[in-house]
């Protein structure tokens, strides 16, 4: 049998564009080779201009969201302002690094829009992956993570362009997801794309193969 | 292991189906087993795994649903129960001894008018589903769900497809199975007849 | 949290073995679990200066900026030399995730202990706090470090490997690119360099990693450190730009198919009716 990573399947791409950032998965869940769900989301929201992928062993991904809510809503709760992808990035590494010798078995992948503040008034969209233990990965183009991640590495470095605006940017980001997980036996089954703007957020479900 | 256990849904009800038989490994000791527990009055599971830890779950958790129940005078809807059992499973694997359980759970909310079906193994998956299967169950009758179940599928054609799937498991699988069914609806829960053999 | 949550624990200080049970589970029904991620890398230093040779002494070091997952390059260009105080910087080669969070742990522990001795911290007490830490997990917290530094004692360079030991070394390199990067210091090292030399040296060490070892790549970061200055040269040289893509690979809009869409817009819209203004007898008393 396979590893944990590798039992139920699954995949979450994120892009930058142009003042907008787009996070993407497939919806398989699977016991290993069997599909049980084409409705299984992995990408979930923590604000208004911020989500969270936890791509990686099913049960991990519904425990690790629940933990989220709860320390994001008392995050909200004592400082009485939203948090920053920035300082959700560290709240997740941190619970990860904290289970460093028994770890979760999830690849986050953050994407989101800090809201402007008075230091930083224009700020600049944010995409962030991390490991198992939460090292966390800030580059400027694309996160991928999942049972796809070397696909989505491959077809990303070739789609990927700066500057897109959103929707060029959900295009290429859901042609680069569909090829990639299209060559996955464990991901696709339809995917989801969540394109995040400064003033609203389309979600998308598209269309895929259902093999 | 060899059990077996299906769920189909349709907009204002649900049939949970499981087989009958206890034993261990190729022998059979018993083939007139129930195998689905109900937990509150619109609350049913099908469930399977090793043997003694499948009672001792089932009736923790009916236990605790009936407490639930009793202190607020309204049973938990079918949602947060599967989060709840859902967490017993998923401490449980944390612990020294885990309870090796997988279920089908299946339950209508008579306050926003819908039936739900849960799949779940032993790690605490949890997944929400139209139609499933548990057990040998998943390789021999989720293509025949598959190409039958629609969202409006009506009791009678939900009754003819798992008859169908039951059908399948006769004809493809070495081991015997009989079977017995529950339908929950609004009304509550009642055993399904599964005409002919079973 | 006041209260331990029976999953997801962690009210405490430390690490938290949790998932421990259940991972020892699963490994054991599926046959091993996934190996943590590592960083191939190549990391160096130098001292330089110092002696009768009337240059300030001073430490510089030089890191490669690939992150590898296995056979993936994970990160293009990330920052291996971490911050431990305005005047230590270390080095960081192993586990991504250790060498960031030990880092982390003793930059904060660094800049309490000044705080409450009031005075500027040695190299070798950050040396040391990280080889007790390290010792304590007896090798279990992967991080492979080169540490350098200039304090009122001199400039001092030290490696740090995951077990606890060290070394005290005028030039020193660690990581998967550590002979390459050691072949260039062996051959070429001199004492009492110039800064510049320094910087060079230093700079064909990691280059000599990032282009003969396959787990280190992309750019050179360089960091000098001196009595009163420390320099970072991120992306000193880069010697792995990618070449400018010629065409354009974007997609005619509408080429996905999509089933359904969800437009939630975070613009606040209303509509204001303007109340006729209240007559000037009724107008508040603010006397």
């Amino acid at each position: 049998m396979g590893s944990p990573m590798e039992m139920n399947g699954g995949s979450v791409i994120a892009m930058t564009g142009k003042d907008c950032v787009a996070i993407a998965s497939d919806l398989r869940l699977g016991q290993q080779a069997v599909g049980l769900s084409a409705d299984f989301e992995k990408v979930f929201p923590i604000n208004n201009q911020l989500y969270v992928g936890l791509p990686g062993f099913a049960t991990d991904t519904y425990t690790l969201r629940e933990h989220l809510r709860f320390r994001v809503n008392m995050y909200r709760m004592k400082e009485e302002r939203e948090i920053t992808p920035k300082t959700f990035a560290h709240l997740l590494s941190s619970t990860l690094y904290e289970k460093r010798f028994g770890p979760y078995f999830i690849e986050p992948v953050i994407a989101g829009i800090p809201a402007p503040s008075a230091i930083d008034p224009d700020p600049k969209p944010f995409i962030c992956n991390m490991d198992t233990i939460g090292c966390i990965t800030t580059p400027k183009d694309f996160v991928v993570a999942g049972t796809a991640t070397d696909k989505l590495y491959g077809v990303a470095e070739g789609l990927w362009e700066p500057d897109l605006e959103p929707e060029d940017l959900f295009e290429t980001i859901s042609q680069t997801l569909l090829a990639a997980v299209d060559r996955d036996c464990i991901s696709g089954w339809g995917a989801v794309v969540h394109v995040i703007t400064k003033d609203k957020i389309i979600t998308r479900h598209l269309k895929g193969r259902m093999d | 292991m060899t059990e077996c256990s299906f769920g189909i849904t349709g907009k204002d009800f649900v049939l949970l189906a499981s087989d009958q038989s206890a034993g261990r490994s190729i022998i059979k000791m018993k083939s007139d087993e129930n195998k689905i527990r109900q937990l509150s009055p619109s609350l049913c599971m099908a469930y399977g795994g090793e043997p003694g830890d499948t009672e001792n779950f089932v009736d923790f958790v009916e236990r605790n649903l009936r407490l639930y129940q009793i202190r607020h005078n309204i049973e938990l809807a079918p949602a947060p129960a599967s989060a709840y059992i859902r967490r017993i499973l998923a401490e449980a694997i944390r612990s020294r001894r885990p309870y090796v359980v997988s279920l089908l759970l299946g339950g209508y909310d008579k306050i926003k008018d819908e039936s739900h079906l849960y799949w779940m193994d032993p790690y605490g998956t949890k997944v929400k589903v139209p139609y499933t299967a548990n057990g040998l169950g998943i390789y021999v009758a989720l293509s025949t769900m598959d190409k039958y179940w629609y969202p409006d599928i009506t009791r009678e054609e939900a009754g003819q497809l798992l008859k169908r799937c039951i059908d399948e498991v006769k004809l493809r699988l070495a081991y015997q199975f009989s079977f017995n069914a529950v339908e929950i609806d609004k009304d509550g829960v009642r055993e399904y007849k599964l005409d002919g053999s079973a | 949290m006041s209260v331990k949550d029976p999953i997801t624990g962690g009210s405490g200080i430390g690490f938290d073995f949790s998932n421990h049970a259940r991972n020892q589970h699963l490994g054991a029904r599926m046959g091993g679990l996934p190996k943590a991620t590592s960083t191939g890398t190549t990391i160096v230093g130098v001292k330089f200066g110092g002696g009768d040779s009337g240059v300030e002494e001073g430490v510089c070091l030089g890191a490669d900026t690939r992150a590898t997952g296995g056979p993936i390059v994970a990160d293009k260009n990330c920052e291996k030399i971490h911050y431990i105080a305005d005047h230590i910087r270390c080095c960081g080669a192993g586990t991504a995730a250790d060498t960031e969070f030990v880092t982390n742990l003793i930059s904060s522990n660094i800049e309490l202990h000044a705080l409450s001795t009031g005075r500027k911290p040695q190299v070798v007490t950050a040396m040391t706090m990280l080889k007790q830490y390290l010792f304590q997990y007896q090798g279990h917290v992967g991080a492979y470090l080169v540490i350098g530094g200039v304090d009122n004692t001199g400039s001092h360079l030290f490696t740090v490997a995951a077990h606890g030991s060290t070394d005290k070394l005028p030039y020193v390199t660690m990581g998967s690119g550590s002979m390459a990067a050691m072949a260039v210091f062996e051959s070429s090292f001199k004492e009492h360099m110039t800064r510049q030399e320094a910087i060079d040296l230093v700079a064909r060490a990691i280059r000599s990693g990032v282009f003969n070892d396959l787990g280190s790549g992309s750019n050179v970061d360089v960091c000098i450190i001196k009595k009163d200055k420390t320099e970072m040269l991120r992306n000193y040289e880069m010697p792995n730009e990618r070449g400018e893509k010629t065409r354009q690979y974007k997609f005619r809009r509408g080429t996905t198919a999509w089933t359904k869409e969800d437009v939630r817009s975070l613009v606040v819209s209303e509509t204001t009716t303007p109340v006729a203004a209240p007559l000037a007898a009724e107008a508040m008393d603010i006397s």
